[in-house]
């Protein structure tokens, strides 16, 4: 039965381009919307990433901003040879080293003699960020959590194959034994039931 | 913000949306911001699952300003007063092009002339210095083929002699010409006299060293 359902039903991702590569030709043509959307698809990825090398949240933005403003510079440069998210991935990496040298040569110019100790002349690597920021953000999880888990049965399975396997529509509908239509729809109403609760419970978080 | 946009947009975030559903939905999140929103909710949701950092509209909003500094900075700056012609102004006119052509016809031709006046003296003058080397040959060989170029270069040669010499044959240089034609000629005189028969008329010792110029 699913050997029947696999072979009647066409893979999407065999017949789409690559959306990022969408996107990244629209913000060619200069739509900086579209560029506002690969920010916010790439940009939490991106946050763990930098923030292996920046502790310090508040660096690690500003490494981040940097990250992104470069790559739109330098989006002429992007041949598409590799993902978006690589490329992405490379300019972050590269500008967080450079901030930090540069924060190493700050740190090494300044004078024995200060009153400063080590402790608090590398204090700047250690901070993770302001207690408010960390509290909201972890309160902002948790109530997505809490959303995901109030979702009905096969909403949560369809979005957690897709979010936390990363299984295709194709095959998630293999594994749930339905149609990719259905499996495309319970991914939306489950994303769209839990942005709904947390907007209520957290107006502007979003905006 | 219809269902049907939201469909997309969360199609979009799983790389699953058909192109035409791609280039639609971009319309739309340039006209309802509302739309950008749902896009940072559902990218939250999938922050979450994953373990990263939640960041919101805070990046987006921070980079838009940065992009804009740069940009309203660039148009500030003082543009260097450079004034591009037009295309139409900077092509010549028909009659600046028939003049364009008439000139490099004129220059053509003048250069064949001047070609025509310096080469041909040169190629003349070793004719000239050849006709007095063939004069020298007709001397001493009774060949007809000499006669005959003799002839030729005398009836091509005339009032030529009046022009500079571009190229001075020496006696040394005259001396070597005779010996090649001498020498060829020599060999084919062999060649006849051993397939005709009869005694040479020239020794075997000098057709054995026609190599060596005859002094």
């Amino acid at each position: 039965m699913v050997l029947q359902m696999a072979q009647s039903i066409t893979p999407i991702r065999e017949v789409e381009a690559d959306n990022d590569q969408i996107l990244v030709d629209r913000v060619r043509l200069g739509d900086r919307h579209a560029f506002d959307l690969l920010v916010l698809k790439h940009q939490s990825r991106l946050l763990t990433l930098v923030t292996r090398f920046i502790p310090n949240r508040s660096d690690a933005l500003d490494v981040l901003q940097d990250t992104f403003v470069k790559a739109y510079r330098s989006l002429h440069a992007f041949r598409g040879e590799s993902a978006f998210y690589s490329w992405l991935y490379r300019i972050a990496v590269n500008t967080a080293k450079n901030h930090i040298a540069i924060r190493r040569k700050e740190s090494r110019d300044i004078s024995v003699s200060d009153e400063a100790s080590d402790v608090e002349r590398f204090a700047v690597f250690q901070d993770t960020g302001s207690p408010d920021e960390e509290a909201g953000a972890d309160e902002l999880q948790m109530a997505i959590l809490d959303a995901i888990e109030r979702l009905p049965e096969d909403l949560q399975r369809a979005l957690t194959l897709r979010e936390l396997e990363g299984l295709s529509y194709h095959e998630i509908a293999l594994a749930m034994n339905c149609p990719i239509g259905t499996v495309r729809s319970r991914i939306f109403r489950a994303r769209d039931q839990v942005v709904q609760e947390i907007n209520e419970r957290f107006p502007g978080t979003f905006l | 913000m219809t269902e049907a946009l939201r469909n997309s947009l969360s199609a979009l975030v799983d790389q699953e949306a058909t192109e035409f559903e791609v280039r639609k939905t971009l319309d739309a999140v340039k006209s309802q911001p509302e739309l950008k929103s749902y896009w940072c909710g559902c990218q939250a949701i999938s922050g979450t699952l994953n373990g990263d950092d939640l960041l919101g509209m805070t990046l987006v909003n921070r980079v838009n300003s940065e992009l804009d500094e740069v940009s309203s900075a660039g148009a500030s700056t003082p543009k260097v007063n450079v004034k591009f012609l037009p295309a139409r102004e900077v092509l010549p006119s028909r009659f600046g092009t028939l003049i364009g052509q008439l000139a490099i016809a004129a220059s053509v031709a003048f250069a064949v002339v001047v070609g025509v006046k310096v080469i041909a003296p040169i190629e003349m003058q070793s004719v000239v210095s050849s006709n007095e080397s063939l004069e020298f040959i007709k001397f001493q060989l009774p060949g007809s083929k000499e006669k005959v170029s003799s002839q030729i270069v005398s009836g091509d040669f005339d009032g030529g002699s009046t022009r500079p010499m571009a190229r001075i044959l020496t006696e040394q240089d005259l001396k070597r010409m005779v010996s090649e034609r001498l020498s060829s000629y020599l060999v084919r005189h062999a060649e006849n006299t051993a397939v005709v028969g009869g005694t040479s008329v020239l020794p075997l010792a000098r057709i054995m060293g026609h190599d060596e110029p005859i002094q």
